[in-house]
C-alpha cells in the first residue's frame, strides 16, 4: 500500500465557528492507481486532497506514506517529502507569473539542489512529454488555459514523483482541452504515475482507475472502473 | 467632486491604515526635514543681505604675496590706510575702523565678558543699523560713549532703557568708565554684528600708539567703507594697486613703510559684504566665513529627502494602485470617464500630500528650534518663505504622487479586471519602477551616510590629532597687558608657586592667537640665497617643559647659554640671536634634514640668528589651514619684558576647574585690574572645528532622515509584497521549498535594489568626499572602512526593515495561502 489515511480529520475553528471538513477518512490507496475523487462543493475533497499533499495537516488520524507515517513530521520535513514524492496540478494552474515556462518547470528540481544540466534536460524532456516546448520562453500570461495546465502538468512530473495531484485539472479548461489534459493523466498512469485527482466531471472521472465518491467529510462510496 | 475626494481618502485610512499612515508619515518626515533644511539653507544666504545698502558696502582685505609663503587673502587692512583711501577716492561715502575684540565690564571685582566692537564715530554711517534708543551721528561721538545691543543691556540692567547709565570697563588692563549713548535694535537676519554686544570708540591711546593704526605692515583690523554708487566699487578696486605705491612705499629704514615697491608683497581688496558669507570662508581670519559647498549639500541633503519621501509615495501608491482595479473597474462599468477618475485620484493624491504637508510643518516647527541649537544658528520658522515654499510642496508631491497611478488606474480595461483572477500589478514596467525607486533612495541614503561617516571621523579626527605638544594637563591664560618687566617676573613666580602647577611659561603665541608677527629671513644656501616669511613667536624658560614639543635636532634653548637670549632690540642688528625653528621653516629653507639645519645662520634685515634646535610643528591654528613655518626666539626676563606675553601652565593632580580657580586667583594677585581667562586648549580651539562638528550634526540628522524615509520605504513595498506574493509562496512551499529557502529569495528580492545602491553610491560619495577632505590641510584618508559601515549598516537596517515581513510570508501555510487568491 502506497498511501494508508486512518481515522483522518480536519477541524477549521474561526473564533466562533468550528467546521469540519474531514470526518473519519479511512482510505488505501496502491501504486500505480489512478483514483478520482468526486462529490458536491464543500465535501472536503480538496482539503482530502490538500492533506494528501501536505500541505495542509489532518487534526486528527494518521496518513502514511510508502510505510512512513507523515503528521508527526515537521515543516522541513515536509517540504523534503513533497520535493522528493509529489507532483501537483491545479485548476487555476499556479504558475508563477514572473517566471517563464522553462522557469515554473524547473523550479521543482532546483529546491532539490539538482545540478543544472541534469535540470535541463528533465525540463526539456517533461515540456515534450505535454507538447508545450515550443512555449519555453513564454510567460504563463501569454499562454491559453490549455497550454498553462500542460504547463504545469509538465511541472508535476519533471520530478519524476510517486504520487501526482491533481485538484480539478480540467476545471478551467473547455471541451477539447479538457480531454487533452485527461489523455496526458491516463498516458502517465499508463507509465506507473500514481494519481489522485480531484474532479466534478463524470466522464473524467471514468477515465480512473478507481472512483471515491464524497459526501459531507466522509468517504461514501469507492469503486472500481471497468475499463 | 471634493466630498468625494475626501470620502475616498478617509475610507482608504480606515482600511489600509499601514498603507495611509506609511504614506503619510514618510512624506510628512520628508517635508519637514526639506522646510528645516531650507530655513538653514536661507539663512545662510540672507547673511548681511538685510544691511542697509549692503551693495555700496565693502570690507577692505590684505593680500600678501610674501616669499616663502603661498600667496593669501586675510580679512583686515592696516588701519592706515583709512584716512588715505578716504582722501583718494571721492567715490567712498564713509568709512570707518573696526576691530573685533573682547571688552569686559568690572563690577564689584567681578569681570563679565562681552562679544565687543573698537570702531569709529563714522560706524553708523557707513552701517546705517538702527538704534532702539540714541541718535547715530552722537552714540560714538565721545571717548567714553558707548553703544549696546539689546541683549548686552537687559544683561547689565535687566531692561533696554539705559541710556545715560554708566558701565565701568577694563581696558588694556585700566578700569575706565562708560556712558551708554545707544542701544542697538534686534535685527532677524543674520550679519556681521549679530554677535556683536559692545561698541565703544577707539581710544586715542590706541590711535597713536598702536602698530595697526601705524603700520602699513598690519592686516589686524577691519576697514569698511561705503560708496556712493555700487558701480564704483571695481573702479576703484583697479586702482588700489597704485595707490599701495604712492602711499605704503618708503625707505628701508622706515619701519612703518613696505619698502620702494611695497605693491610686490602687499595688495589691498575691496570684499563686498553681500557676498562676504561664502567668500569669507576663503580669507584668513574671517570668522563668518561658510563653505558654499556644504550649505548647498544641506540644501540638496533637505531636497533629497523630500525627493526620497516622494519617491516612497509614488511607490506604494503604484504598488497599490492594483488594489484599486476593481473599485475602478466597477466605476468605469457604472458610466465613470477615464477624465472623471484621473481628477478623483489626483485630488486624492493632493489631498495626502496637503495632510502631509501639514505634519510636516509641525514637524519642522519641532525640529527649528533643534537644528537651531546643533547649528548654534539664530534659526527661526519664517512664514513668509514656509507660506510660499509649502503649497508648492504639496502640489508636486501630489502631482508627481498622483500622476502615474491615476494614469495606470484610469487606463484599466473593466472587463479584462473583473474577468482576472489575480489583481493587476502594473506588470513588469511598474515593478521595474518600483526597483528603481527604491535603488535611487537607498543609493542617496546611502551616499549620506558615507558622506556622514567621513565628516564625524574628521571633526573627532581634527579635535583628537596630535598638535605637535600635549594637550592634556595644559592651561593658557589670556595675554598679560603691557610691557612690565617686574610684573611678568612676579606673574611666572605667582603661578609657579600655585599647588599642582609642574611649571609654567611665556609665550607670544598660543593656541588661537589673536595677533601674529611675522618677518622675512634669508638664507644663503650653496645652490643660492633663499628668503621665507616666518612666523615669529618669543619664549621664556620652561616653555618646552609646558607644552612638551617634539626635538627633532639639535637643543632648547638653557639660560646657561648667554647667546639663546634675545638681544634688546636697540642691540638686534649687531648681536646673534640663537633660534630654533620649527620643521616647516627648515624645509622651507631647503634642508634635507633637521639636523642639517643645526648651526646654520639665517638673517633678518641686520640681524643674525643661529639654529640651535629644530621641534615638530605646533598646530596653533585651524586643522584647515596650513602650520606656519616659525622662528622661535628666547627671553629670559633678564633683560627686557614680552609684548603681551601668553602664560601657560602645565598641572597635574588637580581637577582643571579647581586648577583654573587658583590659577585666575593667583593671576588676580599680581594684575588685579585685568581678568584672566585660563582655559584648556581644547576650549580655545573649539571656533576652528565648530564649524564642521556643526555640520557634521546636521549631516547625521539628515543621513538618519534619509535613511529612515528609505526604510519607510522598502517596509511598505515589503509589506505590500508580503501580501502579493502569497499565493506565489504557497506554490513554492507545495513543490517542496522550505521556510529558509523562501526566506532567503525573499530577502534577495528586496535586498537586490538595495546591493545595487551600494554600488552607485560608494563612487558618489568616494568623489564628494575627496573633495571635501581636500580643503583640510591635516585631514583623513578615505578607507573602505568607511564605505562597509556605511554598507553593512543600510543592510543590517534594510534586513530589520524587512525581515518581520518575510518571516510572516515564510512562515505561511501553504494550503491557505494557495487560497488566498
Amino acid at each position: 500500500m502506497l498511501i494508508s489515511l486512518s481515522h483522518i480529520q480536519r477541524l477549521y475553528r474561526s473564533d466562533e465557528v468550528e467546521t469540519t471538513a474531514l470526518l473519519d477518512i479511512e482510505l488505501g490507496i496502491e501504486a500505480g492507481e489512478f483514483v478520482a475523487i468526486m462529490g458536491p462543493s464543500g465535501c472536503g475533497k480538496s482539503t482530502l486532497l490538500n492533506i494528501l499533499g501536505t500541505i495542509d495537516r489532518p487534526t486528527g488520524g494518521s496518513y502514511s506514506f510508502g510505510g512512513q507515517e507523515l503528521t508527526e513530521l515537521g515543516e522541513a520535513a515536509l517540504a523534503a517529502f513533497r520535493r522528493e514524492n509529489l507532483g501537483y496540478v491545479f485548476q487555476s494552474f499556479n504558475l508563477i507569473d514572473e517566471l517563464t515556462i522553462e522557469e515554473n518547470i524547473e523550479l521543482a528540481l532546483i529546491y532539490r539542489r539538482m545540478p543544472k544540466a541534469e535540470r535541463r534536460r528533465r525540463v526539456a524532456h517533461a515540456m515534450d512529454h505535454v507538447g508545450i516546448a515550443h512555449r519555453a520562453r513564454h510567460y504563463p500570461s501569454q499562454l491559453s488555459g490549455g497550454q498553462q495546465q500542460r504547463a504545469a502538468i509538465a511541472r508535476a512530473i519533471v520530478g519524476e514523483p510517486r504520487l501526482i495531484l491533481a485538484d480539478e485539472p480540467t476545471g478551467n479548461l473547455d471541451t477539447e482541452n479538457g480531454a487533452q489534459v485527461m489523455d496526458i493523466l491516463q498516458r502517465l498512469n499508463d507509465e506507473g504515475a500514481t494519481i489522485v485527482m480531484v474532479t466534478h466531471s463524470p466522464s473524467h472521472a471514468d477515465l480512473a482507475k478507481r472512483r471515491v465518491d464524497m459526501l459531507d467529510g466522509q468517504v461514501v462510496i469507492s469503486v472500481r472502473n471497468a475499463i | 467632486m471634493f466630498a468625494t475626494i475626501l470620502k475616498s481618502v478617509l475610507r482608504q485610512m480606515r482600511r489600509h491604515p499601514l498603507y495611509v499612515g506609511l504614506n503619510m508619515f514618510g512624506l510628512a518626515l520628508g517635508v519637514g526635514v526639506f522646510l528645516t533644511l531650507t530655513l538653514l539653507v536661507r539663512y545662510e544666504y540672507s547673511f548681511n543681505a538685510a544691511l542697509p545698502d549692503v551693495d555700496r558696502l565693502v570690507r577692505v582685505d590684505t593680500h600678501w604675496t610674501m616669499p616663502g609663503t603661498p600667496p593669501g587673502e586675510v580679512a583686515g587692512s592696516t588701519f592706515r590706510a583709512l584716512p588715505f583711501l578716504r582722501e583718494d577716492f571721492p567715490e567712498i561715502e564713509a568709512g570707518t575702523r573696526f576691530e573685533n575684540t573682547e571688552l569686559q565690564t568690572e563690577q564689584d571685582g567681578v569681570f563679565s565678558s562681552f562679544v565687543s566692537g573698537l570702531t569709529d564715530p563714522a560706524f553708523f554711517s557707513v552701517f546705517g543699523l538702527k538704534l532702539l534708543h540714541g541718535a547715530p551721528d552722537q552714540a560714538l561721538a565721545q571717548p567714553d560713549g558707548l553703544v549696546l545691543s539689546d541683549h548686552a543691556a537687559i544683561r547689565l540692567f535687566g531692561t533696554t532703557e539705559v541710556m545715560g547709565r554708566t558701565v565701568r570697563l577694563n581696558r588694556n588692563g585700566v578700569t575706565v568708565t562708560h556712558t551708554v549713548t545707544g542701544v542697538l535694535a534686534r535685527r532677524t537676519t543674520p550679519d556681521l554684528f549679530s554677535g556683536i554686544e559692545m561698541m565703544a570708540p577707539f581710544s586715542s591711546e590706541d590711535m597713536t600708539t598702536r602698530f595697526c593704526f601705524l603700520s602699513w605692515g598690519s592686516d589686524c583690523g577691519r576697514i569698511y567703507l561705503k560708496f556712493r554708487r555700487a558701480g564704483d566699487i571695481d573702479a576703484v578696486s583697479a586702482r588700489l594697486r597704485d595707490f599701495v605705491m604712492r602711499h605704503a612705499a618708503g625707505a628701508d629704514s622706515d619701519s612703518h613703510a613696505l619698502g620702494t615697491h611695497p605693491e610686490k608683497i602687499f595688495g589691498l581688496l575691496l570684499a563686498k559684504l553681500g557676498e562676504a558669507r561664502f567668500r569669507d570662508f576663503h580669507v584668513l581670519y574671517a570668522e563668518d566665513g561658510v563653505d558654499r559647498t556644504v550649505i548647498n549639500s544641506i540644501g540638496l541633503m533637505g531636497l533629497l529627502a523630500l525627493a526620497l519621501a516622494c519617491a516612497n509615495a509614488v511607490n506604494l501608491a503604484t504598488a497599490r494602485a492594483g488594489l484599486r482595479a476593481r473599485e475602478v473597474a466597477i466605476r468605469k462599468t457604472l458610466g465613470a470617464s477615464r477624465r472623471t477618475l484621473l481628477v478623483q485620484f489626483m485630488g486624492e493624491a493632493v489631498l495626502v500630500a496637503f495632510i502631509a504637508g501639514v505634519l510636516g510643518l509641525a514637524l519642522c516647527e519641532l525640529l527649528v528650534p533643534e537644528v537651531a541649537s546643533l547649528t548654534g544658528e539664530a534659526l527661526v520658522v519664517r512664514y513668509g518663505l514656509v507660506g510660499v515654499v509649502l503649497p508648492l510642496i504639496i502640489l508636486v508631491c501630489g502631482f508627481a504622487c498622483g500622476i502615474y497611478p491615476s494614469l495606470i488606474l484610469s487606463g484599466y480595461r473593466p472587463a479584462a479586471v473583473l474577468a482576472a483572477a489575480r489583481m493587476p500589478s502594473g506588470g513588469r514596467g511598474a515593478a521595474r519602477l518600483r526597483d528603481a525607486l527604491v535603488t535611487g533612495q537607498f543609493g542617496i541614503a546611502i551616499t549620506i551616510v558615507i558622506c556622514m561617516l567621513v565628516i564625524n571621523h574628521q571633526t573627532v579626527f581634527m579635535r583628537t590629532a596630535d598638535p605637535g605638544y600635549v594637550r592634556s594637563g595644559l592651561l593658557i591664560g589670556s595675554a598679560m597687558p603691557g610691557h612690565d618687566l617686574a610684573a611678568q617676573r612676579k606673574m611666572l613666580d605667582a603661578l609657579r608657586a600655585v599647588p599642582g602647577v609642574i611649571t609654567a611659561g611665556f609665550g607670544e603665541l598660543a593656541p588661537r592667537p589673536d595677533t601674529k608677527n611675522l618677518g622675512t629671513y634669508s638664507y644663503d644656501r650653496p645652490a643660492g640665497p633663499v628668503s621665507v616669511y616666518l612666523l615669529q613667536d618669543v619664549v621664556s624658560v620652561s616653555y618646552f617643559e609646558v607644552y612638551r614639543p617634539r626635538l627633532l635636532a639639535g637643543r632648547w634653548f638653557d639660560a646657561a647659554h648667554g647667546q639663546d637670549d634675545l638681544p634688546p632690540r636697540d642691540e638686534a642688528p649687531t648681536r646673534k640671536a640663537n633660534v630654533v625653528l620649527n620643521a616647516g621653516a627648515v624645509s622651507r629653507f631647503g634642508f634635507a634634514a633637521p639636523d642639517q639645519a643645526i648651526g646654520k645662520i639665517i638673517k633678518s634685515g641686520g640681524m643674525t640668528a643661529r639654529i640651535i634646535g629644530v621641534i615638530d610643528d605646533m598646530r596653533f591654528e585651524s586643522p584647515r589651514q596650513a602650520i606656519y613655518p616659525e622662528i622661535i626666539f628666547f627671553n629670559t626676563l633678564a633683560n627686557q619684558p614680552f609684548n603681551d606675553p601668553i602664560p601657560a601652565v602645565r598641572f597635574q593632580g588637580i581637577v582643571e576647574a579647581d586648577m583654573v580657580r587658583r590659577l585666575n586667583r593667583a593671576w588676580a594677585g599680581i594684575l588685579p585690574d585685568a581678568s584672566s581667562d585660563f582655559s584648556a586648549v581644547d576650549a580655545r580651539m573649539s571656533a576652528y572645528y565648530s564649524g564642521d562638528e556643526r555640520r557634521g550634526r546636521i549631516f547625521t540628522l539628515g543621513a538618519a532622515a534619509a535613511l529612515l524615509i528609505a526604510c519607510l520605504g522598502l517596509y511598505g513595498l515589503a509589506a505590500f509584497a508580503a501580501a502579493r506574493r502569497v499565493h506565489e509562496i504557497g506554490i513554492r512551499k507545495t513543490l517542496g521549498a522550505t521556510g529558509r529557502q523562501i526566506v532567503a529569495l525573499l530577502l534577495g528580492d528586496f535586498l537586490r535594489p538595495v546591493a545595487l545602491s551600494c554600488v552607485l553610491a560608494c563612487p558618489v560619495a568616494w568623489v564628494v568626499m575627496r573633495r571635501w577632505l581636500a580643503g583640510f590641510d591635516e585631514r583623513i584618508t578615505l578607507t573602505p572602512a568607511h564605505f562597509l559601515i556605511a554598507v553593512a549598516g543600510a543592510f543590517a537596517i534594510a534586513i530589520l526593515t524587512v525581515l518581520g515581513q518575510t518571516f510572516h510570508l515564510a512562515r505561511a501555510e501553504p494550503a491557505r495561502a494557495l487560497r488566498a487568491e
